[in-house]
């Protein structure tokens, strides 16, 4: 769904001259794809029986972590498991440009990424080992980082975990919200014109004055 | 009288297909519309290719997750490459016609005046615009929205501006028999809504005018003095994804119409970068947002999305961009991405969804000696995702500040609680004493405050200079005896007012050209 498009990129030792040439983003989200030095195993996550389309079983738990520290459990709120959250953004990454997709398989190995979580703030656990706070705090500094490409990947991670749960009718009541109303229904019924020999139904789009304006 | 015209989509050729015609228009939003009814009416034989989808009233739900992926640039989440602006743009029949919110301007004076004397644009006047402009408020039914029929989001505005003192309008609307749902930005499920999907399209399509969904023009084909037509792929009208089939059209005439990012990435598929200027100046009304929890439920999804707006903000000045206000609908899921925020403070924030009202202010750029705007690229030339950037500079910054001021001013003055910035830390604000402490110590940087835009514009400059700009004063492109480009993209600077009138308008104007240059 949203997609990051790297500029920039984080780095340490010469972190000046990488981010100049504007290389390292590249190299350091393709560290995260390969999973690289990652080696040190993420939290296990039950799959959906339906599979996955676009994300590995590591990268679907990434998502799933991220998703219950985003949306918490609430009372008259259906829970993150509930809606399937995790695979409901799966199903919408599936529907992107394959480019875009490879860049969201690459952020999410990134963020779980120990290499890249110890390069940006001192941590080598997997993002699924830690306990809520602590999550919490790696996605706070990937929000609030000063280098673009990581507020670019918090923002497209963030969008692409809320509307797969958003997306869902069944939170229409917890946020008030009443639905399309029963008109909808209603217009579906009648066919669809396709000009040729179909004469055009009336209707409001049709010109009733003597001459088109 | 010739036989009616067909309304074709992706499955309807299972094999690669090669038609001729006078005219082939790519794009059928606002300006392929329009251009497109003007040439059937002439008796011309035109083909308008459009790479979204068949969509009507009948496959309309009112349901984001199922309207953003079918009618909308990249799902809805089209954007600047760093996402620090987030671009709304229809992609079906109709294009942004067939989902924006019915706001109908028509074209500043000012404005026309500035691309005469600035950019060297020719005829393009007030009184040349009128005839057309009278000629499709007529037929688009656009007429300003009774007071008395104002929804309570957009009271907000209205009674504020009015408690300040600030100049506010009303709206005028191209609707028949609204029935002020609040669902114009989802698709009209009354066909009310007087977008070119209902109105001149099907009207030419009565009158000969042949439609082609779901085919995504790669390149034009071109010559040395002269384009001979264009080449698509056809896209499976469920998945968006290419079936394999090719479509060629051969035309005497080609006019581009994919608005300010397509039709500038399609010149550029076609090795056609008018001297470099192709898909700069690139600009797109940026809008910044302040949200405001109001004592009572506004329900800020039902009732006429837009009916107030001020341009009080317009102009401030030398040195400074000017905005206006206006007021959006919001539904949950865009509310849920556009809000900031995570876990419990964001829920609290939804929970409170029907009293939020939100203001947006929608910056003038392109108007400042040294505001170029943005690029538009390419990515690579098979992808249909291109490459847009739009920094944002100080001077954006300095009115996304002072508008954001100004909106919660108005906020406060019509009641509201509580009002929040949408800095991805937001600020909140309790009362009208502390707007500018509060407001000038956020943030103001991109991918810090949420930018979005609904307008796109330029691009594809018109001007009297080959070396600045693409087209000409007819909307020809320069060196080029049957291309034309004729969309927002054309526009030298920004509008400062919503852009579909004057699309609608210039369109037809520049009508004329392409039917005198269809030999």
């Amino acid at each position: 769904m949203d997609v990051p498009r790297p500029e920039a990129a984080p780095g340490t030792l010469s972190r000046r001259s990488l981010v100049k040439r504007g290389l390292l983003g590249g190299a350091l989200l393709a560290a995260g794809g390969a999973g690289f030095l990652a080696l040190r195993g993420g939290a296990p996550v039950s799959l959906p029986p339906d599979g996955l389309l676009v994300f590995t079983p590591a990268q679907f738990a990434v998502l799933d972590a991220v998703a219950r520290r985003m949306v918490r459990p609430r009372p008259g709120w259906p829970t993150v498991d509930q809606i399937g959250v995790a695979r409901a953004a799966d199903r919408i990454a599936a529907r992107v440009e394959p480019s875009a997709q490879k860049e969201l398989r690459q952020l999410l190995g990134l963020f779980e990424n120990g290499l890249a979580g110890f390069l940006f703030g001192g941590r080598t656990r997997p993002f699924t080992r830690l306990d809520g706070e602590e999550q919490d705090r790696v996605l706070a500094e990937w929000r609030d980082s000063r280098l673009a490409v990581r507020r670019t990947g918090h923002a497209a991670l963030r969008t692409l975990v809320l509307a797969g749960y958003y997306q869902s009718p069944s939170v229409w009541p917890a946020v008030g919200y009443s639905g399309p109303p029963g008109i909808f229904a209603d217009a579906a019924s009648q066919p669809e014109w396709r000009g040729g020999d179909q004469p055009r139904p009336d209707g409001n789009g049709v010109w009733h004055g003597e001459t088109l304006p | 009288m010739k036989a009616p015209g067909r309304i074709l989509t992706g499955r309807d050729h299972p094999v690669n297909t090669t038609l001729h015609c006078d005219v082939v228009v790519v794009g059928s939003g606002a300006g392929g519309s329009v251009l497109a009814e003007r040439l059937t009416a002439r008796g011309l034989e035109v083909i308008l290719l459009e790479e979204g989808g068949y969509w009507t009233r009948h496959s309309f739900d009112g349901r984001e997750d199922h309207s953003y992926p079918r009618l909308y640039q990249e799902m809805g989440n089209r954007a600047t490459d760093d996402q620090s602006v987030l671009i709304l743009q229809g992609r079906s029949v109709g294009g942004g016609t067939t989902v924006n919110w019915c706001t109908s301007f028509r074209t500043p004076r000012e404005v026309l005046e500035r691309w005469r004397d600035g950019y060297g644009v020719k005829g393009l006047t007030e009184e040349a615009l009128v005839p057309h402009w009278e000629a499709i408020e007529k037929r688009l039914h656009i007429a300003e929205w009774p007071l008395e029929r104002m929804n309570a989001n957009n009271r907000v505005l209205w009674d504020g501006c009015g408690k300040l003192g600030y100049a506010r309008g009303l709206v005028r609307r191209n609707v028949n028999n609204c029935a002020s749902l609040g669902y114009c930005g989802l698709g009209c499920p009354l066909d009310a809504k007087m977008s070119m999907l209902v109105t001149l399209i099907p009207d030419a399509v009565e009158k000969g005018l042949t439609v082609q969904a779901n085919a995504s023009v790669r390149r034009i084909l071109t010559g040395s003095r002269r384009v001979g037509g264009v080449e698509a792929i056809l896209l499976d009208p469920e998945t968006d994804r290419p079936t394999g089939v090719t479509l060629t059209v051969k035309a005497r005439t080609v006019a581009v119409c994919g608005g300010a990012i397509n039709s500038p990435a399609l010149l550029l598929r076609s090795e056609l970068d008018g001297n470099g200027n192709v898909g700069k100046r690139f600009f797109l009304h940026p809008v910044v947002i302040m949200s405001a929890l109001m004592p009572e439920p506004v329900v800020p999804w039902s009732g006429a999305p837009q009916a107030a707006y001020s341009r009080h903000f317009s102009e401030r000045g030398a040195g400074k961009v000017g905005f206006l206000l206006e007021v959006p609908p919001i539904m949950p899921l865009i509310a849920a991405t556009v809000f900031p925020g995570i876990g419990d403070q964001h829920q609290a924030l939804m929970e409170q969804l029907p009293y939020i009202h939100s203001t947006i202010a929608i910056c003038h750029d392109g108007l400042l000696p040294d505001d170029v705007g943005g690029t538009v690229k390419l990515r690579d030339p098979l992808e249909r995702r291109v490459s847009i950037d739009y920094p944002l500079r100080p001077f954006h910054f300095e009115a996304f500040r002072a508008a954001c001021k100004e909106m919660a001013r108005i906020q406060f003055a019509a009641g509201a609680r509580e009002v929040r910035s949408l800095h991805s830390v937001p600020v909140r604000i309790q009362k009208a004493a502390d707007i500018d402490a509060a407001l000038d110590a956020a943030p103001w940087e991109a991918g810090r405050v949420r930018v979005a835009t609904a307008h796109q514009l330029g691009g594809c400059a018109m001007g009297g200079d080959p070396r600045t700009s693409v087209v000409d004063s007819t909307l020809r492109y320069h060196g080029l005896d049957n291309l034309f480009v004729v969309d927002g993209s054309v526009f030298p600077t920004s509008l400062g007012v919503n852009p579909q009138e004057t699309i609608f308008g210039i369109a037809r104007w520049a009508s004329q050209f392409v039917a005198a240059a269809t030999v």
